[in-house]
This record gives structure tokens, sequence and C-alpha cells, in this order.
């Protein structure tokens, strides 16, 4: 009798180690998967560009009238032959071209007043400035093979013509007159003048 | 004796559930990532034109240089058994010098001057004007001077990465107009663009005083300024 339940307790111990064996092999393989499935490898490399100074070139004083803003969108590309496959670059320009008057080169005599008339003697609108591609903004459509500074220069120079090409019509200057008109005889009124007369040179 | 190899057989059975939920639950899958939206590119060349009228007195032209650079190093990240790891690939450092010139131009927006703009008193005028506003009207990359050094396993910079560095000066160097000061330069600038004019339609220079409009109240910038 006693035997009996010595062995009895012997197995309720092999019962209870196994149970307790199987709780810590449990835990590990628990804690395991937990430590692969929170495994992270990964490449990476940062896109941010470095914080550099900007500096100040020139200031200077103007007095550029506009009176019109021509906004352009241009996609210029170029083709090179390969051997065996030929090479890409389209790249995407934007550029606003301004139509207006500088009257830095105005004489002293463009305005003339008689009471309560006035006459303006202004010259025709033209562009204000030449360099009017803002190229930080250009956006890159489509690259392959290698492509230098000079192919890149190339494309600006294309785009630069064709926003010109497109913006600088006969259309474009008259629209350009007749809203420096309007806005010039507002401006002639608003300062007390009962009659304004506006010629273009 | 029956009942302690029943409760040894329960307590089994309630281990075994246990470890079958254990499992169950590390076996959980997320839910599958929505399949990210198609991005749309318009692959047809094209010209697009936008014109607007508009009225805009541009008193001060300001010239800005600055060289973008970016150090590319590609870096092993992640964590390996809780423990964090960042460590850079030998062989794979690339970098780049872009040098950039931007004009930067302040203007007048006169498209909302009307009479409410002039005050009069007797031989005296005031003319209340808009604060003036400033535009990037130009940028030029000096293409022939970009330097790169681009490591043996790396490939070169493509025209797209280029782009990206250069818009990301480009914004950097607009972020930064208020420290520049171009403001005040072109309220003064304004002045000497405005005051001969209306010299000329009679008025005497002493006479005229140009104001800004700032915060409810009207702020007196310059005062004949023809002389300074």
């Amino acid at each position: 009798m006693m035997n009996k339940n010595f062995f009895d307790k012997i197995k309720y111990a092999k019962t209870i180690l196994i149970a307790a064996g199987i709780v810590i092999a449990i835990i590990v393989l628990w804690w395991f998967i937990r430590g692969v499935r929170q495994t992270e490898i990964m490449l990476e490399n940062d896109q941010h560009i470095d914080v550099t100074p900007q500096q100040i070139e020139s200031i200077r004083a103007i007095g550029q009238w506009e009176f019109l803003a021509i906004s352009n969108e241009e996609l210029v590309d170029t083709t090179r032959k390969g051997l065996f496959t030929d090479d890409h670059l389209a790249r995407i320009y934007y550029g606003t071209v301004r139509l207006g008057i500088d009257m830095q080169k105005m004489d002293s005599t463009w305005i003339t007043t008689q009471g309560d008339s006035i006459t303006l003697w202004l010259p025709r609108p033209a562009i204000l400035d030449n360099d009017f591609i803002d190229e930080a903004r250009t956006k890159s459509f489509h690259e392959s093979g290698r492509w230098t500074a000079r192919d890149r220069e190339t494309l600006y120079r294309r785009a630069q013509q064709r926003m010109l090409h497109y913006s600088l019509t006969p259309q474009n200057i008259e629209t350009a007159c007749k809203n420096g008109d309007v806005q010039m005889r507002r401006l002639m009124l608003s300062m007390g003048y009962q009659h304004v007369n506006i010629q273009w040179k | 004796m029956v009942q302690k190899k029943m409760f040894s057989y329960h307590f089994v059975s309630i281990i075994m559930l246990f470890v079958a939920v254990m499992l169950m639950a590390c076996g959980q899958k997320t839910e599958p990532e929505k399949p990210s939206e198609p991005v749309v590119i318009d692959t047809i060349p094209q010209m697009v034109m936008q014109i607007q009228q508009c009225s805009r007195l541009y008193t001060t032209e300001v010239k800005v240089h600055k060289i973008v650079t970016h150090d590319d190093v590609v870096r092993l990240k992640g964590n390996l058994m809780n423990k964090q790891f960042n460590i850079p690939l030998p062989l794979g450092d690339r970098k780049i010098a872009i040098p950039m010139d931007a004009t930067l131009k302040a203007y007048i927006d006169f498209s909302e001057f009307d009479e409410r703009s002039i005050e009069r008193d007797g031989d005296k005028i005031t003319i209340l004007l808009p604060d003036p506003q400033v535009v990037l009207t130009s940028s030029k990359i000096n293409q022939k001077e970009i330097k790169e050094y681009v490591g043996i396993v790396r490939a070169h910079f493509s025209d797209s990465e280029m782009s990206n560095y250069e818009q990301q000066g480009r914004l950097a160097i607009i972020n930064s107009i208020p420290e520049m000061h171009i403001v005040e330069t072109a309220q003064a600038n304004a002045a000497r663009v405005l005051v001969p004019m209306i010299v000329q339609m009679g008025y005497r220079e002493e006479d005229i005083t140009i104001a800004f409009r700032k915060n409810l109240t009207i702020t007196d910038i310059i005062k004949r300024t023809m002389n300074r």
C-alpha cells in the first residue's frame, strides 16, 4: 500500500515536471518567435539635402511694372542613338515670362499734366527679365543612359526658346498693352485726374 | 487516486490549450495592406500656358547663391532580437554639390489700388500701399560646376535624384526669405520709383508721403527718401 502511494507520488511529480517543461519551452518559443517577428533589417539612405547657407550676391533697386505674366510648363526631351538601345532624357521646365515696362528706362518727360488732364507716354510692353525659367523646379520625367551637364544645358536653352516663342506673341503684347492702359488709367483717376490720355510709343 | 489522475489530465489539457492559444496568437496575421493607389503619370508631351493680367510694381531684385550638398550614405538599420543597430556600409558613399543661383523680386500689388489709397491734405499727398510681396522669379543650376563623388559600389546620381535635391534647395531659399529683410528694402525702393513719378505730376517732393498698411495701423516707412 505504501509502495503504491510512493509510485503514485513519483508519477504525479513526473507529470508536474513535464508540464513545467512544456510551459518553459512555450515561453522560450514565444520569446524567440516574438524576437524574430520584431526583427527588422533595412537599407536606408537619407534623401534630404544638408543644411547650407545661402549667400546674397546683390540687392538692387528696380522699377518694373508688370502687366502680363505668362506661366509656361514645357516638356523637352532628347534622344541619343546607341548601338543596341537608344538613350532618352525628358525634363519638364517651368518658367514665367513677364511683360511690362521698365520705369528706369523712361526719361523725365513721360508724364505731362495740364490742369485736371494727364498724358502718359509709355513704351510698348516688353519682356522684363530674360532669365525667367525656374530651373530648380524642373521635374525629371524620364532618363535612360548617362547624360552630361552640357546635355542638360542644351535642354534648358531649348525650353527657354520654346517658352519665348509661345509667350512673346503680338497677341500677348497687345493684351499687356490693353491691361497696362486699364491699370495706369485707373491709377491716374485714383490720383484725382479727370482726363487720362495714354500714348504707347 | 482517480481524482489525482483526472487532475493531472486536466492540468495537461489546460497547458495544451494555453499552448494552442499562444501559437494562434503568434500566428495571427495583421490585416493585409491595402494595395496603394497607382500613381498616375501623364505621359503625353504637353505645353501648358497660363496667362494672368496683373499690375505689379517690382521694386527690388535680390540675387541669391546657394550650394546644395547631399551626403548619401547607405546604412544598414534595424533591430535584431530587440537590439537596435545602424551601420554605414563601406564603399557605399556618394556625395554631390549643386551650385545654384536664384533671383527674388519684391513687388507692390497695385491691383487693389483705388482712391481710398490716397489721402490729400492741402498740397500734401499720402499714398497708402499694401505691404510688398516677394516672389522667386527665376533660378539657374550651374550644371558645369556640379561636383559628385560616387563610391565604387554605387550608381551615379540620376536626373530624378538631382532634380529632387535642386527642388529642396529652391524651397530652402524660399524659406529663408524672411531672414533677408527684402520687404524693408522693397518699401524704401517703392518710394524711389513712385516719388519721382508724383513729382512729375506737379507735387513737391517734401509734400509726398509713401506709407504702408501693416496690422491695422499705418506705419510710415519712408518719407522723402529721394535725398537718402
